[in-house]
């Protein structure tokens, strides 16, 4: 194993192929893009280093607001409708309310998708740091029905196309389409059933976020799942705000049979619809299951994946020396993806200091990304990453003071 | 190297720990240390959260006049939460020091990205001006045991 240390590969130009110069230039755009940020807020407060944070906080108001207007909604053909009106005209502050989860919705698929973007371009998902994305991909799916199901259960006209639209995509699905449909439809047609099941495929999908959540922060040590407190206050102020001057409006109520006049389209959830102008249901289907799968690929198509590819040096896992560990656990603490985990240690440490450990570090292969975080962190020089020894940077920093 | 060296002076001798993924170093070292100032040399690590504060003490023990560490900008590690680990480091180290009745300003924690090769470059430049202001003397001490004695005291 040779230690190039010294001037060695830039890492991130040497990426060849269209995909890779093009991943690089993005990569360059975004960290331009946060010069320019700086230039305004410390880099503590850059907002686009909070995404996660802020689609977790937008996720908070959203149930929050959602809970108050499920005690006033009311799941039927009839009364769907009806319900939402008085909601927003007859419930104190209910307009308010009903303004705050739309517009929470909103923000939160904007915070999603450059939270999606920003760890894409920064190439936060390479190595064994597949599994946020993996569980990100289903977090996107998650909210994005969630969102088409919300627009569903106002009632109006728009849910009415809404779910037409819906039907004809899930149609259009080869073999089970129509069963798929029945089942979402709860029989032949429309009616009351329709939207006791709308409601559970908006509640339920929703409450399985926070089950996917778990899944995104499981390999990740101290997630930042909040915002800086001064955003916080920004984004709840802000959308309290629009949602007093831009009252959320619902269309004309569903009418079977009346023909749709013109109505806005949310283009945050309801793009795939709106793109059915064009497109047709099978074809829109096929894109959006093409989208999907591709994006769960992306952590694991082309060369980038590959440390040599890149061009960076080849770390290899952290390993424990065990006769060195003293069992104090800083290493876990400070390990920003989880992977050291502490056991009992079967035996005494050979070193004076872990004579009478009572733990020993292990570190979880599949989840050490060779960052040398660990090894920062241990005193007791009981950690190494086997391409960088610790004797190697004593020799080199031994070199540099004499040279 | 002779010839760069003898040109651009010797002191303040300075010793770098620059991640890979922060500066980009390609256009500004040669040979191991900064084109624009040779006495700065430059050890490039996986991330800033890897360097053993026993390192820095080391080569500061070893005769370094200063010693520094680049990891990417505050909040946008790539590996999370190294920079910020490391700035505690640095900061604990420091207060061990003057203990020690060395100067911390000798030791310094920086942080760039990729595109902020002048602003690194400034940061070392005012460094260096730092060090010179120095009495120089207080550098030139006997190495210290190596890292073992220092391993026994613990990060604090
Ligand atoms: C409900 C939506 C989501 C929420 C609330 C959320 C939240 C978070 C949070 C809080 C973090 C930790 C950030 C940190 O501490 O540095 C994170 C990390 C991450 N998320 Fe998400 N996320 C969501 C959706 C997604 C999606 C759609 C993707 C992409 C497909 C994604 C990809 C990632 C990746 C790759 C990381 C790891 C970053 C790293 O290792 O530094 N997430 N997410
Ligand atoms: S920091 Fe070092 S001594 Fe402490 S538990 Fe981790 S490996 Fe063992
Ligand atoms: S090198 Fe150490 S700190 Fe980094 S991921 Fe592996 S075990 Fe964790």
């Amino acid at each position: 194993m040779t230690i190039a240390l010294q001037p060695g590969p830039a890492p991130r130009t040497a990426v060849r192929g269209r995909y890779g110069r093009l991943m690089t230039w993005l990569l360059r755009a975004t960290l331009r893009l946060d010069t320019a940020i700086h230039r305004i807020w410390p880099t503590d407060y850059n907002p686009l280093y909070y995404t996660g944070g802020l689609a977790n906080l937008f996720l908070l108001i959203l149930v929050l607001s959602g809970l108050f207007l499920f005690f006033y909604y009311e799941a039927s053909l009839g009364g769907a409708f009806d319900s939402v009106r008085y909601i927003t005209e007859g419930v104190p502050y209910g307009g308010i309310i009903r303004g705050v989860h739309r517009y929470a919705a909103d923000a939160f698929i904007v915070a999603v998708l450059l939270h999606l973007f920003r760890n894409w371009f920064t190439d936060r998902y390479l190595f064994s740091r597949d599994n946020p994305w993996i569980s990100g991909m289903f977090l996107l799916v998650f909210g994005g029905f969630v969102g088409v199901t919300g627009y569903q259960l106002i009632w109006d006209e728009r849910a009415q196309v809404l779910t037409g639209l819906f039907l004809g995509l899930l149609r259009s699905i080869p073999g089970v389409g129509d069963p798929l449909a029945r089942i979402f439809l709860g029989g032949a047609g429309v009616s009351d059933g329709t939207l006791v099941r709308i409601l559970f495929l908006h509640i339920a999908p929703a409450s399985t976020l926070y089950v996917l959540l778990w899944w995104h922060y499981l390999r990740l040590r101290h997630p930042k799942i909040w915002p800086p407190a001064t955003w916080v206050l920004f984004s709840v102020g802000l959308i309290f705000l629009l949602a007093g001057i831009i009252p959320a409006r619902g269309g004309e109520p569903a009418a079977p049979g009346a023909r749709p006049t013109g109505f806005p389209l949310d283009l945050f959830f309801l793009l795939p619809f709106w793109l059915l102008n064009w497109i047709p249901p099978g074809g829109m289907v096929a894109a959006l299951a093409l989208l999907v799968v591709l994006g769960l690929a992306i952590p694991y198509v082309g060369r980038r994946e590959h440390p040599e590819a890149m061009n960076v040096r080849h770390a290899g896992v952290a390993q424990v020396i065990d006769g060195n560990c003293t069992g104090c656990e800083l290493c876990y603490y400070d390990c920003p993806y989880n992977a050291i985990i502490m056991v009992s240690s079967p035996a005494p440490g050979l070193s004076r200091a872990a004579a009478n450990r009572t733990l020993l570090a292990v570190v979880l292969e599949s989840r050490c990304v060779e960052c040398g975080i660990c090894v920062g962190a241990c005193p007791f020089e009981a950690l190494e990453l086997p391409g960088f020894l610790e004797r190697d940077v004593k020799r080199l920093v031994a070199e540099a003071v004499r040279a | 190297m002779p010839e760069r060296t003898a040109a651009a002076g010797e002191w303040p001798k300075i010793v770098g720990f620059v991640c890979d993924w922060s500066v980009d170093l390609a256009p500004l070292v040669e040979a191991g240390r900064l084109r624009e100032l040779p006495n700065v040399r430059i050890i490039r690590i996986p991330c800033s959260g890897f360097v053993r504060p026993a390192w820095l003490e080391d080569a500061l023990g070893r005769g370094a006049d200063g010693v520094f560490v680049t990891g990417c900008p505050y909040g946008d590690c790539l590996n999370r939460e190294g920079n910020y680990l490391m700035r505690d480091r640095v900061d604990q180290l420091q207060r061990r020091l003057v203990r020690r009745r060395i100067d911390p300003a000798r030791l310094a924690m920086l942080a760039h990205g990729l595109h902020d090769g002048q602003a690194f470059l400034a940061e070392i430049r005012a460094f260096v001006e730092r060090l010179r202001a120095l009495p120089k003397a207080a550098a030139a001490r006997p190495p210290q045991a190596p890292a073992a004695a220092s391993a026994t005291e613990g990060e604090g």
